[in-house]
């Protein structure tokens, strides 16, 4: 009827879980897979070969030397700016976020709760709806087409804010800033000093969630720029995309675009695995 | 090349950021361009007028680059000058956008003959310098109609028999493609039978998408599609490319531009195209549409109209210019002169079995003609032809009632702006 | 800031501490809302701000004058038009419709597989764990426009080596299960690692009472770690919700392939035709503020269903 599994537990495998993820990582490697045997493909071949056969010479270098010639090196200008907008973005939106997350759950003051809910509303407006009318607001004082029409408007992210409050009431105990002020300590000394530091590796979470936001965003820096110099990747991309359509097809520089442009954020996850610690409804729940 | 990227660097938003005058250092103008190899072309123009410097930008193509002009006109950010296709120019002139350059292009003008200019003329005033003449052609495979008897068409009549007798010897292959997702390739085809989709008098509109000849048009390609002897996929998309590629598709009806396009697209088939006028409605006419083609356009933003002027004109008659851009761009120009140039007298790069090729699209260019002015709101009538004749294909439906569906659309928007249409 | 800090530091020792109860002190009031400061800023900049000139741009209309190419515009009142052009459009119906079914489609998808995923990573003797959380998370790290792009590669017949050549990928139904699945592919990820962290974080000892009691792995799966599971799944359900509500890159993107999606399929693409392509800012404006309304009300009551199931659960 029902056995009793008392026995140690690494000796045997059980196929049913690990089959059911190994089809689960085949599902979502193979479209990675495609870009990057399609990418070692010429323009002509592209079209031409077998989809599965990748061209084991020097196409993919070919690839990307056109890439890299193509308008100057603009490619190379678009990586670097999404290197700018994500890693100034992130930092800064980490820093807003865990001021006001910290705030919001370690004091309690005239106005947390509306402000949280408004916060929480923001979550709910598409980006659409404001990307023009923020457009006109950041042209009016002759911020459009710069970098800053693109890094200030992502620096208010609900769902950071949101984690940071969860953190700092699951890693920054009350008693401990109470005994920080009893014996002296000021409220900023302690946030520093005391909540930053205890929410440490939370910050690193939201950080590398804002990054990835502001990485893979595409229609703010859409709206807002209008100097291909200044576009970040996905807008880059999009517009050789979209030129595929008025002049000789682009394709294979989106393609090998494309796995340059996954790469930079897959060396971000496998070297800072340890904390995807997206411990939300614990925290939540608490 | 490195000019573009010190120009680049320099990054100024638009025409509001132009600087330098007369007395205090050289003029600064920008210019949003989507030509590929068009800051070579600028090059040349920067090296010998040391007072005026170009810098070019690429945001978008087309119709997006029609989108971010208007919005960034409302916060006057736009550059100096702008590449505009011809059908965009009258909805960008009713958006205040682009410039009446009338009184800086005086000589400028006498290079164009008439149908060429109506394009940027409207009510005496010259709102660009056209760049580029596109008049629709027949591109066909020579291998293709070889190995299965075709011969070159010359009515439409005989292009549908052929394109049944091609399907049925290879279902694989398939004469063209009706492409749903550009308008431009079906309008020239209405232009060709004779449709003026708008029409203006005094200050009143008349539009008539769903007129005789674009239903002759939209009928007869609805039977291609019905027989199953063209494919239904739009142009320009990886499908596309692949049908291009291992010779799916035996021919494509499209602008003078195209060598260029399908040198990219399909570069393993060079030298096995050729170019042939457009099949007409009845034996022995000589007409055709044009599928695109844009001027250079100074916008209202611009502090120095008289200067982005002067380099729109140097730009699209200058000899050296033209010149440049039918070996960079692969135009075909649209200035009087400019076809005669000796740079026309071979074969584009990708023709080189072609060698009459430029006195082909000479000999048909003069009898191009396109519609009596383009409306005030083209990009609601395109995005309307998408979504319409998409439908029709998905479900079947008829392209007549596709036809009625733009109409329909495009005057309800022009009469919502303000605009008096005649019913 | 750092010059309130100091300012802070100052102060004598005692002020306002004696009071400190288990939050706030009440001297030092100021400080939080020094520490919320920035976030406010940004928010009445960058979203009330915007908000309110969408609204006002939601009442406005352009009216052209001046000849025939009508070069005069002027911006005049319009009252409740838009609204009553937005909601007589039949077009935004459809792209309701559309985007409901494509939330029918997405929502338990990506819960199930996420939840699924999950579970599995947590068995027992499940072998290349995480090997598969890794691959599963990646397609997170992957724009929405380039994850299309991929997809419709993958998708038309030409250049497709999942069969595009005998499944019409875009066919009138199939279009919405394809749309779907590049949804999927994205979100899967993220929800598995939110469920799979708040698995981690349950007390083993209930499981060991389980096996005792005779339970094998698979009940103690579905009987004890789902419900157990149920605020997180919640959780997930809404961001999902909410995902759906917005949906914009993928048939943007995979609109130029095929002939299977039209410029107003979902609510966001018909905004954006209407303030892009129509240059009907207006119209766009109407439509954003009663799409943003319908999604503020069903998000308040997806979120107050949550909390209720989250908080009611005793354990």
């Amino acid at each position: 009827m029902t056995t009793i599994a008392l026995a140690p537990q690494r000796k045997r495998t059980g196929w049913l879980p690990t089959g059911i993820l190994v089809l689960g990582a085949v599902y979502c490697l193979f479209p990675v897979l495609w870009i990057l045997i399609a990418s070692t493909k010429s323009r002509g071949e592209l079209f031409a070969t077998s989809t599965y056969v990748p061209d084991l010479g020097l196409g993919i270098v070919r690839n990307i030397g056109d890439l890299s010639s193509y308008s100057g090196g603009i490619f190379w200008q678009w990586m670097l700016n999404s290197v700018i907008y994500a890693l100034i973005g992130g930092v800064l939106a980490s820093a807003v976020s865990a001021c006001c997350g910290y705030a919001l759950a370690k004091y309690r003051f005239r106005g947390a709760g509306a402000l949280f809910n408004v916060i929480l509303a923001g979550v709910l407006l598409p980006p659409i709806v404001l990307a023009i009318p923020q457009y006109l607001l950041l042209s009016k004082v002759g911020l459009a087409d710069s970098y800053a029409a693109v890094i200030l408007p992502q620096l208010f992210n609900p769902y950071g804010i949101y984690l940071a409050r969860i953190y700092a009431n699951a890693s920054v105990p009350d008693e401990l800033l109470e005994a920080g002020r009893l014996d002296g300590a000021g409220e900023g000394t302690l946030f520093l000093s005391v909540g930053l530091r205890l929410m440490g590796p939370g910050l690193v979470t939201i950080f590398l969630l804002q990054f990835i936001a502001i990485w893979n965003n595409f229609l703010l820096p859409f709206v807002m720029l209008s100097s291909d110099s200044k576009f970040p990747l996905t807008v880059g991309l999009y517009s050789l995309l979209q030129h595929g359509a008025d002049e000789a097809s682009l394709y294979s520089l989106v393609i090998v675009g494309t796995l340059l442009a996954v790469l930079p954020v897959i060396v971000l996850f496998l070297s800072l695995q340890k904390y995807w610690k997206v411990d939300l409804v614990s925290g939540a729940v608490k | 090349m490195s000019a573009l990227l010190v120009a680049g660097c320099s990054g100024t938003s638009g025409g509001s950021g132009g600087s330098g005058g007369s007395a205090s250092g050289p003029v600064h103008l920008t210019l949003w361009d989507w030509d590929p190899n068009m800051n070579k072309v600028v090059a040349l123009w920067n090296k010998s007028h040391p007072d005026i410097q170009v810098n070019m930008s690429n945001p978008a193509g087309g119709d997006q680059l029609v989108s971010k002009l208007i919005t960034d006109h409302a916060a006057h950010n736009d550059p100096d000058l702008t590449k505009v296709e011809y059908q965009s120019l009258p909805a960008l002139v009713s958006g205040g956008v682009v410039a009446d350059i009338t009184q800086y292009t005086t000589d400028t003008v006498k290079d164009y003959d008439a149908t060429t200019l109506s394009q940027v003329k409207f009510q005496g005033k010259v709102y660009g310098v056209p760049q580029d003449f596109a008049p629709l052609m027949l591109y066909y495979r020579t291998d293709i109609f070889s190995s299965y008897g075709l011969a070159v068409p010359t009515t439409w009549a005989q292009y549908a028999s052929e394109a049944a007798t091609l399907h049925q010897k290879a279902p694989g292959v398939y004469m063209t493609n009706f492409d749903a997702a550009d308008p431009g390739w079906f309008s020239g085809l209405a232009q060709q039978a004779g449709a003026n989709w708008w029409t203006s008098s005094g200050n009143t509109w008349k539009v008539a998408i769903n007129d005789a000849p674009s239903k002759q048009v939209a009928d007869y390609w609805q039977q291609l599609v019905q027989a199953g002897s063209v494919a239904t996929g739009p142009s320009f998309s990886p499908q596309w490319n692949k049908q291009m590629n291992t010779g799916a598709l035996a021919t494509w009806i499209s602008g003078a531009w195209a060598p260029a396009q399908i040198g990219g697209i399909a570069p393993a088939t060079k030298g096995k195209w050729a170019v042939a006028p457009l099949p007409q409605w009845s034996a022995g006419q000589n007409s055709t549409g044009i599928w695109g083609g844009a001027a250079t356009t100074v916008t209202t933003d611009s502090q120095h109209p008289q200067q982005a002027a002067e380099f729109a004109s140097w730009l699209n008659t200058n000899a050296d210019a033209l010149t440049s851009q039918v070996n960079n761009i692969n135009i075909y120009p649209a200035a009087t002169s400019g076809r005669s140039l000796p740079v026309l007298a071979t074969a584009p790069p990708f023709f080189p079995n072609q060698a009459n090729f430029y006195d082909l699209v000479k000999q048909s260019a003069p009898h191009a003609r396109t519609f009596q002015i383009w409306g005030p709101d083209v990009t609601v009538t395109f995005a309307s032809y998408t979504d319409s004749f998409d439908a029709a294909l998905q479900s079947g439906s008829s392209f007549d009632n596709a036809l009625t569906s733009m109409q329909n659309a495009t005057v309800a928007d022009m009469k919502k702006t303000g605009f008096t249409v005649s019913s | 800031m750092s010059s309130e800090t100091l300012t802070r530091l100052a102060d004598p020792p005692g002020t306002g501490q004696v009071r400190a109860a288990r939050r706030g002190p009440s001297g030092h009031r100021g400080f939080p809302y020094l520490l919320v400061l920035p976030a406010v800023a940004l928010l009445v900049l960058f979203v009330i701000a915007p908000g309110i000139y969408a609204l006002i741009l939601s009442f406005q209309t352009r009216h052209v004058s001046g000849g025939l190419l009508g070069t005069t515009s002027e911006t005049v009142f319009a009252g409740v038009d838009n609204y009553r052009n937005a909601l007589g459009d039949g077009t935004l119906w459809s792209s309701l419709l559309h985007m409901l079914l494509m939330a029918a489609i997405t929502i338990p998808f990506t819960i199930g597989f996420a939840l699924l995923f999950a579970l599995c990573l947590d068995a027992l003797r499940a072998r290349l764990t995480r090997f598969a959380r890794l691959s599963i998370f990646l397609p997170y790290a992957v724009p929405g426009v380039i994850a299309t792009l991929l997809w419709g590669f993958l998708y038309l017949p030409a250049t497709s080596p999942i069969g595009g050549n005998h499944i019409n990928f875009f066919g009138q139904v199939a279009v919405f299960f394809s749309v779907g699945n590049v949804v999927l592919w994205g979100a899967v990820g993220f929800n598995m690692v939110v469920m799979f962290t708040a698995l981690r974080a349950l007390p083993r000892d209930i499981y060991d009472a389980a096996k005792i009691d005779g339970c094998t792995e698979w009940q103690i799966a579905v009987h004890v770690k789902i419900p157990l599971l149920r605020p997180a799944i919640l959780m997930c359900s809404l961001f999902t919700v909410l995902a759906a509500l917005q949906l914009y890159n993928e048939p943007n993107t995979l609109r130029p392939l095929a002939n299977a999606i039209s410029t107003t399929w979902v609510p966001l693409m018909k905004i954006y035709t209407d303030a892009f392509v129509n240059s009907d800012i207006n119209l766009a404006a109407a439509t954003s503020v009663l799409y943003a309304v319908a999604v503020l009300i069903i998000s308040v009551i997806a979120s107050r269903l949550v909390a209720r199931r989250a908080s009611g659960w005793s354990r």
